[in-house]
């Protein structure tokens, strides 16, 4: 009797043992084989006529997660651009010096080819007839104007959908939620987006938009398929429903763990030379970093701290690629708030940060002290600007006296505010250290729950909190409207200037773009005079690519993972 | 029994009612939502996303259209993976998760067991004070630690394993043996008191007493009666190891359900926090109900009539 219980549970566990290691023994039990050669290749990464190719062309990279969605409609996180990016193409992209070009359009429609009427009013895109989607089908104009409608439309309800309210009737279907099906239809129709023929698109809108080119270059626009959308719903962007026009094809998407991507055999232009890539999702940055070392990954980032150690490391400092990225972090003021009321004061805490201690010791050396808020890499960057107000205690004690705090107890107590990662500690403790060491005063630290801390922010109930912006596209009006501008939606340091809301107003509509950058400058230097944020640094991405990957181009403006914007020039060699 | 079990199910669906109306309170008191961003999205996005996702409807009827989902099988959705349902999410990821989880429990009961045993029957000795010393090790480094020392050596320094994801066994040594290390320092902890408790119990010396091999007293007498309060914490644990770890999961990329709760709490993505908690307590429900059943299988004294 008792030796049956004693033993039935044990055969049991011990059954159970052998289906589970069956069932993991499904694939291969060997190491993974190194997809890199250990041995370092020579030569530098730009491409020759005819470069010797390695007979492996499968490039594997870290998107760090699982993207959220990967419908270009929906999409606004950088992994989830990194996707798009290698399946969809749209009518205008950027050039590696962020440049526009014409990518499915024939060309850039300007004043002069008739591309954009007199008034800036009514845009007319010319398609290249040549351009197909994976499955073959032609893409014509009536694709793009499924895909911007499909934009605005309330129910997808897409993060990006007000960057298009410039179009005649977008912000009216937008708004529709909550009107009736009838209606709904009738305000889709009455969007300014029509196709004239299968080859010409015409947008209008309902003011000049003189960045509107640069909006038609990003994801939100790029075409998407009626018809496949409409079979499979949210499930379409699920291989091999992913229908695009690019370069790649989604070939496999295992969710949490990777994405396979194979080249398009219908591509219209210079197919790719790698035969594959894929995107692990490994969210952990030492494992990542760990994963590149056992040559699982051609290109990752290390983890922040890692630097200094990685440019001493005699293997990996010769696989460091370091480039600016569109990225300012400042110290953001309330500006209503007291002492942060009085300008001086800011001034005065502004002249109190020494920025290149804080690229040396808390970014280790990486990135770039900022003076003034439009990074470099964009129109509107003045690398002179913002100088008056750097590094400089004894200015910084002589604000402060001016300012009325000659005697430090008379200052209410200051409360700094940020989200509780371990990146940000180090952040709030350089502060206090500076504030602590240049002008004597002890500030307090308040650490939060991350979305705690955004909500009080953008609530508007912080004094003084960290925060970083980074371009949705290469320009000024991406940069300072919206956050500075009276009440603006992004405006957390509640700063208000009317001479800074006039300029701004002028320059948003203004065609000459000579006359709309300088007005640009003027705006940014009222700004930075006004001291609503302490610039701090301009982000610099800081990647390791393996020697045998070539060709890699990056920008300023790369999703997730670094060049991943012109992955399909990349291939490897032996 | 079968009057028993009925009960206990009725008492698990009001548990489950109960778990899912306090989740869903709490969550809404938390400040942030899922769309609060570091970069502000315009009000009329916010306010087609809250539509779209029925959140500006009044609490209670949200929840009670999550609880009638519910009924029906549908956990949800998520708002941060838009365009896929939290059950299918969570389908995907169990297989891994659960599989992972099983090896590792399985690992730990035959590490935990014949150590606590061994030391228990070697009170004192090198033995005993060895595992001692290892269980007091493993039970105190931190599985991201340990994870990470294991990915050095193995991966980076000796190439023989992958440091991450999802393929064959190669793939889940490291982090079942990285998940298995505190539970196990824990059972051989619980099976050595327990042991030295029942060793010294007057039947046990009775039966030695009678002429009993003492393989025979070893298995029958004392193994049977120390592994009951074993079998007390396996249960939890095995419904902790099975639902997964945020950390292991993490650190070794593995796609399963662990980093799910985690990343939801994070972005407030209501959905997939419902899920995963609500999948939570069902498991860790029908793991004690099991429990208790498999009692009264190891010890005749336990009935439940």
């Amino acid at each position: 009797m008792f030796k049956t219980r004693i033993w039935l549970p044990l055969v049991f566990l011990m059954s159970l043992v052998l289906i589970v290691l069956s069932a993991c023994g499904q694939t291969s039990p060997t190491t993974k084989s190194p997809t890199t050669p250990t041995t370092p290749a020579t030569g530098t990464t730009s491409p020759v006529s005819s470069p010797t190719l390695a007979a492996n062309q499968v490039l594997v990279v870290n998107l760090a997660g699982e993207p959220a969605t990967i419908d270009p409609n929906k999409a606004s996180w950088a992994s989830e651009r990194s996707v798009i990016m290698q399946v969809f193409e749209g009518l205008l992209a950027f050039n590696q010096d962020l440049t526009l070009k014409a990518e499915t359009a024939a060309e850039i429609p300007t004043v002069q080819n008739g591309g954009i009427s007199a008034d800036g009013l009514t845009y007319t895109f010319k398609l290249r007839p040549d351009v197909t989607w994976s499955d073959g089908k032609k893409v014509t104009a009536k694709d793009y104007v499924y895909s911007i409608k499909r934009m605005l439309s309330p129910e997808v309800a897409s993060e990006y959908a007000s960057f298009y309210y410039a179009i005649v009737g977008a912000e009216e279907y937008n708004g529709a939620a909550d009107k009736d099906e009838a209606t709904k239809a009738q305000l889709r129709d009455a969007v300014g987006v029509r196709a004239v023929n299968d080859t010409t698109l015409e947008i209008k809108l309902v003011q000049p938009l003189p960045t509107f080119l640069q909006l038609m270059a990003l994801w939100p626009v790029y075409p998407v398929r009626e018809d496949i959308i409409t079979a499979h719903g949210d499930k379409w962007t699920e291989p091999p429903n992913y229908i695009g026009n690019g370069p790649f094809i989604l070939k496999e998407w295992v969710h949490q763990d990777h994405m396979t991507f194979v080249p398009n055999p219908n591509y219209w232009g210079t197919k790719p030379k790698l035969t594959t890539i894929t995107y692990k999702m490994i969210t952990d940055a030492n494992a990542a970093f760990a994963a590149y070392k056992n040559n699982e990954l051609h290109i990752t980032a290390p983890p922040v701290g890692t630097e200094k150690a990685t440019m001493a490391d005699p293997v990996l400092s010769k696989e460091i690629v370091r480039y600016p990225e569109l990225v300012t972090f400042a110290f953001q003021f309330n500006v209503t708030k007291p002492p942060f009321d009085n300008v001086k004061v800011r001034q005065a805490f502004s002249c109190a940060i020494d920025r290149e201690a804080f690229v040396n010791n808390v970014r280790s050396g990486v990135g770039k002290p900022a003076y003034s808020w439009i990074p470099p890499g964009m129109p509107g960057h003045d690398p002179e600007l913002g100088k008056e107000y750097a590094f400089n205690p004894t200015k910084a004690k002589q604000l402060l006296a001016e300012a009325g705090y000659s005697d430090l107890s008379k200052l209410p107590e200051i409360k700094f505010q940020f989200s509780d990662t371990a990146g940000n500690r180090t952040i709030a403790q350089f502060l206090q250290g500076q504030m602590k060491d240049n002008l004597g005063i002890n500030i307090t630290l308040e650490p939060m729950e991350s979305k705690a801390f955004t909500q009080l922010v953008n609530a508007g109930n912080h004094t003084w909190a960290w925060f970083g912006w980074g371009a949705d596209y290469p320009d000024p009006d991406n940069w300072l409207p919206q956050l500075f501008g009276t009440k603006a939606g992004n405006n957390h340091t509640l700063y208000s200037n009317p001479q800074f809301d006039a300029i701004a107003k002028q320059a948003l509509s203004e065609l000459d773009n000579t006359k709309r950058l300088q007005l640009w400058a003027q705006a940014q230097k009222i700004v930075m005079a006004d001291a609503p944020i302490v610039t701090i640094f301009y982000r610099e991405r800081f990647v390791l690519v393996k020697p045998s990957v070539k060709g890699l181009k990056t920008t300023g403006m790369d999703g997730q993972i670094a060049g991943d914007m012109f992955f399909k020039e990349v291939y490897l060699a032996p | 029994m079968t009057k028993y079990i009925a009960r206990r199910i009725l008492w698990l669906l009001l548990v489950i009612f109960v778990v899912a109306f306090i989740t869903f309170s709490l969550m809404h008191l938390v400040p942030g939502g899922p769309w609060d961003r570091e970069k502000q999205l315009a009000p009329q996005v916010v306010e087609n996303l809250n539509k779209k996702y029925g959140l500006d409807q009044p609490f209670f009827v949200q929840f009670g259209k999550y609880i009638w989902g519910l009924l029906h099988g549908d956990l949800g959705v998520s708002y941060i993976y838009q365009d896929r349902g939290v059950t299918s999410i969570i389908l995907e990821g169990l297989p891994k998760t659960a599989t992972l989880g099983l090896v590792a429990f399985l690992l730990a009961i035959f590490i935990g067991v014949p150590f606590g045993m061994a030391a228990a029957l070697r009170q004192n000795s090198v033995v005993d004070y060895s595992s001692v010393i290892f269980s007091t090790i493993f039970a105190s480094i931190p599985a991201f630690v340990l994870g990470i020392l294991l990915m050095i050596v193995f991966s980076v320094f000796l190439h023989i394993l992958p440091t991450g994801g999802w393929g064959g066994i190669s793939y889940i040594i490291m982090p079942a043996f990285a998940l298995a290390a505190i539970p196990a320092a824990y059972i051989s902890r619980i099976t050595r008191a327990s042991m030295l408790e029942v060793i010294r119990q007057d039947y046990v010396r009775t039966a030695r007493a009678k002429g009993l091999g003492e393989r025979i007293v070893l298995i029958r007498h004392i193994l049977r009666n120390a592994l009951i309060p074993v079998l007390t914490i396996t249960g939890p644990e095995l419904a902790t190891l099975i639902s997964g770890s945020f950390i292991i999961e993490s650190i070794f990329s593995i796609p399963g359900i662990g980093r799910l709760f985690v990343q939801g709490v994070f972005q407030r993505d209501y959905g997939l926090i419902m899920g995963s908690i609500l999948f939570y307590a069902f498991a860790i429900a029908i793991v004690n109900l099991i429990v208790d059943i498999l009692y009264a299988a190891v010890d005749p004294r336990i009935r439940y009539d």
